[in-house]
Parts: C-alpha cells; structure tokens; sequence
C-alpha cells in the first residue's frame, strides 16, 4: 500500500484520498474548520495548512520573503516554502508532509487563528459551544496570545431564526461553509448559502424560505463553532457536565450509531448526537432521531400501577409484579404475549423466554408504531428501531400483528396479555376492544395505547437507560449502552421480567445484561445474517 | 514492654527534682489584705472603664488590642465590620438598568467545590435589546448550608456577576430552608459599601456606553 510520511509517521493512503483524510484515518489529526470527512472540499479556513518537501514529480514552491533578523535588528531577504491545504491536496506515494513539526506551519496556524477570532465577541460564557469549540481547542493548542486588537468588533446580526429549529449568530461564525455544503450535498436542499466577503461574510437563508426539512440540526452538528444551535439544545445544558455512551437512535428502522449526552447528576439526555459509522448513518441523523432524546423524559411510567382507568392507583413495584404473577396465575394457558418492536432484542428475548419456557404460551403478537416519511438519505418508512430483533428473540418466527388479536380474545382462548413496551399503533376498534377486555400486563417505558389499557403498569427503562441492540433494516446488530441510571422505579424490561418470573415460582437465573444475552446466545440459533458488533466496533472515538 | 499504669508505677525509679512547697507570709496567709488588693485592681479597671464609657472612648480591639480602656465589643449590639476582603454570603450584581449581570453561564457552579449552587438559563426575548447577546438566569439558587465559603465562584465568574463582598458572615437560621437562598434574595444584598453594580468594564448593548461598529445598514 502507498503511504506518505506525516510528521516522519508512515501514513498509508488509497488512490484518490487527500493528504487530511489518509491522516484522519490513521487517527492523526490535522488542524482543520471547514474539512469534514462527509463534505465536499472547501480549502476556505487555512487552517490546515501544512510543508510539503519537493519530490522527484512535484516541485516544492517556494516564495521570497522578508525576515526580520535579530542581530543586524533589520529585514533581511530570506526564503520560504508555501504552505498547502492538506485538505486538497491529493496524496502522492512517498510524499514527506510537515505539519507539527515545522515551525512555517506553526506560525501559519497561529496567524490564521488571530485572523478567525478577530472580529470574534468571546462570549463564552453564553454561548452553548464552549467546551467542545474548535476555536477554543486550537486557540490553546496553536495561539495562546491575548487579543491584539483594541477596537471594537465589527458587530453582526445575533439570534437570527434560521428556521424552527436553528438559531444563527454572525458574530461567531467563521463561515467555513459546512453547513452551505451539507444542506446542498447530503440534504439536498441548498437552501442556505453565503454572502459578502472577508470581515462581512455572513450565512443566510435564501430569501422567502427558511431551513426546513427532515435534517437542519446537522447544520448544528457539523458547524465547528457556536454559529449555529439548535433550540433543542439552546442554553440547556453545559457541555463539560455531560457524560457520552454509545447509542443507536431509536427511531426508525435505520438504526443510526449515535452519541447519547447525559447529565450523570440529574439523569437527563438533553441530546444526541449522530457517530460515525460508514456503514450504517456515515456521519449523519435526521431531525427526529435526534429529537429522540426527549422519550428519555417525556410521558415516562415513572411507577408501577395497578387498575384502570378512575381505579388506577400507584404502588410499589414489589406489589405490582405480585398482582401480575397473580393475573397470570389464575388465567393457565390463556396467556399471550406481544413483542415490541421499539424495546431491545434482549427484552424480547427475555419475554419470549418467559413465555414459551414456563407460561406455554403459543400466539406471539407485535406491537409496532406507524410508518413515518422515509427517504433515501437514512431515514426508513418504519418507524420501529427492531421488527427484526423482536423477531429474532422470538427465535425468528413470525409474529402476528395487533389486529389479529380480536379474535382468540373474543373467543376465550386468550385472557392475559403481557405487553412490552407502551406505544403501539393501534387504528381499529375491535383491537381497542380486545385490547380492554383481556387483563393487560404492560413492561412500558413510556405510556401508550397500550399502557392505557393495561390491569397492570411496570415500570421499564427506556432505551438510555439500559443496555441492549437494536437489529436494523440491514440485519445488523447494534448494541447500544446503558448512560443514566433508570429514572423512577424502573427497571431494564429483561430485570423486570425475571423478577416476574421469580413471582410466578419459575425462577430465570438473570443477574446482569451479560447473563441474558448468554442465555440468548445459548437458546436461539445464530443466524447467518446476525454479524454482532460488526457496527458498533467500527465506531471510532469521536 | 509497657508498664501497667495503675499501682506498680516505679515512682522511685523516676528521676526528676523536688519542686519546694511555696511559703508564705503572715498577710498573705491572713486573707484579707491580699483580697483587698484583688478587689482594688478589679474595682481600678471598674472605673477606668466606666469612665471611657461615659466618654465614649473606645479603642479599635483589632487595629489597637493592647491599648488601656475597653478592648471588647459588646457583640451583637456593637459590630466591627470585616476587613474588605472577607468572604461572607454571596450577592449577584446589577447591571445600570437592575437587571442581573449574570449571563448565567454556569462556570461558577461548575467551579464550586461544593456543588451548592444551581442555576436555569433563559434568553431575553425577541424584542430586548439584549436579545442575541445577552442570556440571564431564571433561577440562581445558592444552598449557603452547603457552601463552603471557598470564593471560587467569585474567582470563575467572567463578569463579576457574584461576589461575596457583602460582610455579612454565615447566618444562623431556625430552618434550612432559610439557608437557600434565591435569586431575588441575592439580587438585594449590596456590599460592605453598600454598592451593588458590578464592575465589568465590558460595555453590552443595554449599557449606555455600549458604541457598536454595527454593519452596513440596509442588510438585516
């Protein structure tokens, strides 16, 4: 394989790749704003500048300079070697490339660092981006001087609604143009763009539109500095007291790799962010992926209840699962249960475990959400993270939809049902019907059709909260970890399950995450299409 | 080996020399002339005292400790006031208009030890001249039970926005909830001197001073 040397460090790189990308692969970081790994090539911040040394085929340009010179206290002529963009330039085998090393380079960051941060307010304090700012990072990594400049700075439109999810502030943004190029190259709709030039420029929205659409908040993500936030995020939170696992997006079928951003003291997710994985996301989310966070919060079963409707009341969770096991226990194989398709492969698994294992249980039902919009950038007309892992822990047999459920209800065959999961889309009056007149136990995180009609309420974690995978539309299992601890009484839906099993006198030996998934390993027949880890192991740190 | 304390201490082993047993005198040893002198240096600083009271003379008990006279403060009534750089509860400056200087950043609850304080950011609105620039706290709760009075939120704020100039010492309460104290609480206390604008020099729109480089006109 070709390699360049970086800095006297052998960096392989394929045909085609620019001198950043090879180095970024290698794990080495080059100083850079307006390079992304998913965008097109700008070259517009210079801050990837770097030396490279003439080859047999590529000559080295060097300019005529004035140099200040110490002892004879005068300019005298000297030489120096133009720096280039690693950005653009393209890899030659054999290339010798200086980038720390070279104090030309250096000298060329530190300048272009001044020049970006000129007209900069150096509002921190207010502005959400501190403590993951580039600016920041490279201010104390390659200037470290006080301000220069004593005038005022030229002032430009703040808080500017770019739309109903972003907010534009022109005096921090060093127009890298990364969100001109990700709107008009991975969304598809150019619908931002930038205008004047030097002190002046500025991003704008094209007049009579606003920034809309399934993917304005990556305008936030890929923007390296606090120009662009999102009103999700906005003044929420400080960045340096949150904690990051790794996560899938739960919300639709593609299974997007993300970063989950919690807040340990508090057991908030005021955020997700998306994570590189080629494979499945790149380095990208949609919208309502990352507006997945608010389920960690919103319409949670905080607490175990007992009874419906007027009659519902609160109780321990110890008291809950003895009123289920009870339900079950007077109702001997008139049991069925349903999957979900928003809950882990392992809390189906464990559900299906229970049932087929020490309840007899023969009709397996799915609860699944409605469809969404789908697109051809990542998102998936299904709007349920794991049809195929609620399958698969059922050991890859087919589930009948919620619809078929009026029937056995009806007729007496089934009379307990225990659900998984609070949502599901439940449209026709007759599945409603069954849905009531069957004692329902539900494991929910957050309350749905389901939970409306369940006898009895236990309290899940919900996806931050726990460990588990997700198998995507393309089969492959991710695995995603647990961050906050579970809020209220809840529990991981696998726990609760064995906790219920405990109850029923038909003790499952579960004791960790890692137990269940043993247990799963060891039950079901590992398919060809499974490949664990494939994805989640790709991910790099950040 | 240790020795057992009780009843076979080697006192004749020990060495050491006799303190003679004090002798005294036939006045001494009559009582009264020697309770007289007593009472005559008690009844001395009686009148020394009395005296400077009457005339209001009273030496600083810091600045002059061993001065004849009164060198005691009849505290709670009589205060001395601490020195300018004592650290007692907190305050949050004004800014002109008496609004909070706090931009709520949160890095004194970030520098605070103790973790005592808690702090809601919200955003003036659409039509403020701050709007864009400014963010403010909605709550700014300090636990002064918890604090530890180490003044590192005074040391992390960028703004001058909390100080703890205000002389006044940890108070004791009949309740901790009185202990936590809120925005508004904080926002009324002033200093030793009774100042409460900070003193940032840094000019914001809503000051008055504040001269922009706006843009060109006519393009927002």
């Amino acid at each position: 394989m070709p390699s360049i040397k970086l800095d006297g460090k052998e960096i392989p790189f394929e045909k085609g790749e620019t001198i950043i990308t090879a180095a970024h692969k290698a794990g080495v970081e080059i100083p850079h704003y307006c390079w992304h790994p998913g965008l097109s090539v700008a070259a517009n911040c210079r801050m990837c500048l770097v030396e490279i040394d003439a080859t047999p085929t590529r000559r080295q340009l060097v300019l005529d300079v004035l140099a200040w010179d110490e002892k004879k206290q005068d300019y005298v002529p000297g030489r120096k070697p133009k720096l280039e963009p690693a950005c653009q330039v393209e890899c030659i085998d054999g290339l010798v490339v200086k980038s720390d090393t070279s104090p030309n380079v250096s000298d060329a960051r530190k300048h272009v660092q001044e020049f970006l941060l000129l007209n900069h307010p150096v509002d921190c304090p207010i502005c959400d981006q501190a403590g993951e700012c580039k600016l920041q990072d490279y201010w104390l990594s390659e200037d470290k001087q006080p301000k220069r400049k004593t005038e005022e700075i030229l002032h430009k439109p703040k808080a500017v609604e770019f739309g109903d999810t972003i907010v534009y502030d022109a005096e921090r943004c060093i127009v890298c143009t990364r969100c001109v190029r990700f709107m008009d190259e991975i969304a598809k709709d150019p619908v931002l763009d930038k205008r004047e030039r030097g002190n002046l420029g500025e991003i704008f929205v094209s007049p009579g539109r606003k920034l809309e659409g399934h993917y304005t908040m990556m305008v936030d993500e890929v923007c390296p500095v606090g120009a662009l936030t999102t009103k999700d995020f906005r003044f929420k939170a400080r960045v340096w007291f949150l904690k990051k696992v790794p996560s899938i997006c739960p919300g639709c079928a593609t299974g997007c790799n993300t970063w989950l951003d919690y807040d340990a003291r508090t057991g908030e997710v005021p955020r997700l962010r998306p994570r590189e994985n080629l494979a499945v996301n790149k380095y990208w989310m949609c919208d309502d992926g990352i507006l997945t966070h608010r389920r960690v919060q919103e319409k949670r079963t905080l607490h175990a209840y007992v009874g419906k409707g007027k009659a519902r009341k609160e109780v321990s969770p110890i008291a809950a699962l003895k009123a289920a096991a009870q339900l079950i226990k007077d109702a001997p194989g008139k049991v069925a249960i349903i999957l979900s398709a928003q809950r882990s492969t392992e809390d189906n698994f464990a559900l299906a475990y229970l049932a087929k294992k020490h309840l007899d249980v023969k009709e397996l039902f799915l609860a699944r959400v409605g469809d969404w919009d789908g697109d051809d950038i990542l998102r998936d007309n299904d709007a349920n993270p794991n049809v195929r892992g609620a399958q698969r822990g059922a050991g890859d047999t087919s589930l009948s939809p919620l619809s078929e459920l009026a029937e056995p209800v009806a007729g007496q065959q089934i009379s307990v049902l225990i659900a998984l999961g609070g949502e599901a889309d439940i449209s026709d009056a007759t599945t409603v019907g069954a849905l009531g007149r069957a004692k329902l136990i539900a494991i929910a995180a957050n309350h749905g059709p389901l939970t409306e009609n369940a006898e009895v309420i236990l309290p899940a974690a919900s996806f931050a909260e726990q460990d588990g995978s997700f198998i995507n539309r393309q089969g492959t299992e991710q695995r995603f970890s647990a961050g906050p601890e579970p809020a209220g009484d809840s529990l991981a839906g696998w726990d609760i399950l064995a906790r219920l099993a405990r109850q029923l006198g038909k003790p499952i030996d579960w004791k960790s995450f890692l137990d269940v998934r043993a247990a799963m390993k060891a039950a079901l027949p590992s398919p060809a299409a499974a490949n664990p880890e494939s994805a989640a192991a790709a991910a790099p740190a950040e | 080996m240790p020795q057992p304390l009780v009843g076979s201490f080697p006192y004749d082993k020990v060495k050491g020399t006799a303190v003679p047993k004090p002798t005294r005198t036939a006045s001494e040893q009559g009582y009264v002339s020697e309770i007289t002198k007593g009472i005559a240096v008690t009844m001395t600083h009686f009148f020394k005292n009395t005296r400077a009271m009457v005339r209001g003379e009273r030496p600083d008990p810091v600045v002059d400790p061993m001065s004849e006279g009164i060198t005691t403060l009849e505290y709670p009534d009589q205060k001395r006031p601490y020195p300018e750089r004592f650290r007692g509860v907190h305050r949050l400056t004004h800014r002109d208009d008496g609004s909070p200087r706090c931009v709520a950043c949160l890095c004194c609850s970030t520098a605070c030890p103790a973790q005592c304080i808690y702090i809601e950011a919200g955003e003036y609105g659409g039509k403020d001249k701050r709007h864009g620039y400014e963010r403010y706290p909605v709550k700014f709760v300090i636990d002064e039970l918890r604090c530890i009075f180490c003044g590192y939120c005074v040391e992390a704020c960028p703004c001058d926005a909390i100080r703890m100039d205000t002389g006044v010492h940890p108070v004791p309460y009949d309740s901790r909830d009185q202990f936590i104290y809120g925005k508004n609480m904080l926002l009324a206390m002033a200093s030793q001197a009774g100042k409460q604008k900070h003193e940032n020099p840094r000019a914001e729109p809503p000051d008055a001073d504040y001269g922009p480089i706006e843009r060109l006109a006519g393009h927002h």
